[in-house]
C-alpha cells in the first residue's frame, strides 16, 4: 500500500493500517497531527461540556407547550368561550332557516299600486263570466263563496301569456283586468274588461 | 406522569404529542445542551444560539413536524432542524454585516506564543486556536466537524441531520481536518513569522 493508498482510506476515522505506518514516517507524523487534533477536540468538546442553554428557553417552551395543548390554566370566562360561540351559530342557523321557510311560503298578491288597483267587487254572487283561468290555478271555482276580485292595470302584453293575440305595437299599453284571488289570497283567473 | 431515564427520544414525543408536559421537558432537557452547543459553534453567536434552541423544539411541537422515525433518530433530526436554522441566520448575517464578519475572521489571536500549536492542542491557547480555527472553516466543513467531532454525533446522525449520505460525512469530514490542520500550521508560522524577521541595519 502506497501512501495515496492509505489516505485514500480515511484511516484517521477508523481503523488503519498500521504497517504502512511502520514503514513511512511521513505519513506516521501525519497520523499522530490527526490523533493531536482529535485530543484537541475532545478538549474543545470538554471545556464547552456545561455550556446549554439559558433556563428561560425552558420556560418559554412550556409556556408555549401549554398554549397548544390547551393545558394552560384559562381565566375563569375562558372556558365557556366555545360553548356560547356554539350557542351563538346555533341560533344564527336557526334564524336563517326559518327565514328560508317563511320565503318559500306562498304569499297573498298585492295590488301593483294603488292608482292602478281598485276593488271591482266583493259581493255575491260573483260572475264569473270571461274569466281565464290561470295555470297551476284550481280554475274558476263556481261553488267558491271566499273569493275576491280585484282590478288592476297590466300591460297588454300580459294577454300573450294567456293564449291571447296581441299586436306588437300595442304591446306596451296598459289594459284593466280583474283577478280573482282565492280565500288563500292565490290569483285563480282573470278576465280583460276589453 | 413522570419520565423514565431510559425513555426513548421517540417514546418521549409521543408522550409530548399527546400532551404530556412532562415528557415534552424531559425530552428538552436532553438535548437541548447538544443543539445550543451546535447552534453556537457554527453562529459565534450566543442569542442566535439560544434563538435557535427554542426554534427547534417549537418545530418539534407542531403537528406536522415531519419526524419520521424510518429516516433516523430523533437526534439527527433536531440537529437538522437546528443547522437549517443556523444557516438561516447566517445567511441574514451575511447580508447585514458581512464586513464586521470578515474582520472578525482574521482577528489576529491575542495568545502567548507557542512553538507549535499542534504539539499540545489540549493546552488552553491550543484549544482557543482549535476553537477559531474551526470557526474560520467554510460552512460545511465546519458543520461536520461540529456535529461529528466536538459533538461526536455519530456518522448516520451526522447523515439526516446534513442530508446527505454517510460517505459524504466521512469525505467532508477527511477534508475538514486537513483544512483545519493546515490552518493551524499556517498560524504557527505567522506567529514566528515576527521573531524570525528581525530588522537589521543596513551598513553598506
Amino acid at each position: 500500500m502506497n501512501c495515496q493508498e492509505f489516505w485514500n482510506t480515511i484511516p484517521e476515522l477508523g481503523e488503519c493500517d498500521e504497517s504502512h505506518l511502520l514503514e513511512c514516517p511521513t505519513c506516521a507524523v501525519r497520523m499522530m497531527r490527526h490523533r493531536e487534533l482529535e485530543a484537541g477536540f475532545r478538549a474543545v468538546a470538554a471545556g464547552s461540556r456545561q455550556v446549554a442553554a439559558p433556563p428561560r428557553v425552558e420556560a418559554r417552551l412550556r409556556t408555549a407547550f401549554r398554549q397548544q395543548t390547551g393545558a394552560e390554566h384559562h381565566s375563569p370566562s375562558r372556558p365557556w368561550i366555545p360553548a356560547v360561540t356554539w350557542v351563538a351559530a346555533f341560533a344564527a342557523m336557526f334564524a336563517l332557516a326559518a327565514f328560508l321557510v317563511r320565503t318559500r311560503q306562498p304569499e297573498p298578491v298585492r295590488p301593483p299600486a294603488p292608482r292602478a288597483v281598485e276593488m271591482a267587487a266583493v259581493q255575491q254572487p260573483v260572475d264569473y263570466d270571461g274569466f281565464i283561468p290561470l295555470p297551476n290555478s284550481a280554475g274558476v271555482a263556481a261553488d267558491e263563496d271566499d273569493v275576491n276580485l280585484v282590478r288592476v292595470e297590466v300591460p297588454r302584453s300580459a294577454m300573450i301569456a294567456l293564449g291571447l293575440d296581441v299586436s306588437a305595437d300595442r304591446a306596451s299599453e296598459l289594459v284593466e283586468a280583474d283577478v280573482m284571488l282565492g280565500s288563500n289570497g292565490v290569483a285563480r283567473a282573470v278576465r280583460f274588461l276589453e | 406522569m413522570t419520565s423514565a431515564p431510559d425513555e426513548s427520544d421517540d417514546e418521549l414525543l409521543l408522550r409530548s404529542q399527546s400532551g404530556d408536559e412532562e415528557a415534552f421537558l424531559t425530552l428538552y432537557r436532553r438535548r437541548q445542551a447538544g443543539l445550543f452547543r451546535f447552534a453556537l459553534h457554527m453562529s459565534g453567536s450566543m442569542p442566535v444560539a439560544e434563538d435557535v434552541t427554542q426554534e427547534v423544539f417549537l418545530a418539534l411541537l407542531r403537528g406536522d413536524c415531519g419526524y419520521d422515525p424510518a429516516r433516523g433518530t430523533l437526534s439527527g433530526y433536531l440537529f437538522g432542524i437546528a443547522r437549517k436554522l443556523v444557516l438561516r441566520h447566517l445567511e441574514r448575517r451575511r447580508s447585514s454585516i458581512a464586513l464586521e464578519t470578515d474582520a472578525d475572521d482574521y482577528t489576529q489571536p491575542e495568545l502567548a506564543v507557542i512553538d507549535d500549536p499542534l504539539l499540545d492542542l489540549t493546552r488552553r491557547e491550543g484549544i482557543d486556536a482549535l476553537r477559531r480555527a474551526v470557526q474560520a472553516l467554510p460552512r460545511r466543513y465546519r458543520e461536520v466537524v461540529v456535529l461529528c467531532d466536538l459533538e461526536e454525533v455519530d456518522y448516520a446522525d451526522a447523515a439526516v441531520a446534513l442530508g446527505c449520505p454517510i460517505g459524504t460525512v466521512r469525505s467532508r469530514l477527511h477534508r475538514a481536518r486537513g483544512l483545519l490542520l493546515e490552518k493551524l500550521h499556517q498560524e504557527r508560522n505567522t506567529r514566528q513569522a515576527p521573531g524570525t524577521l528581525k530588522p537589521v541595519r543596513c551598513v553598506s
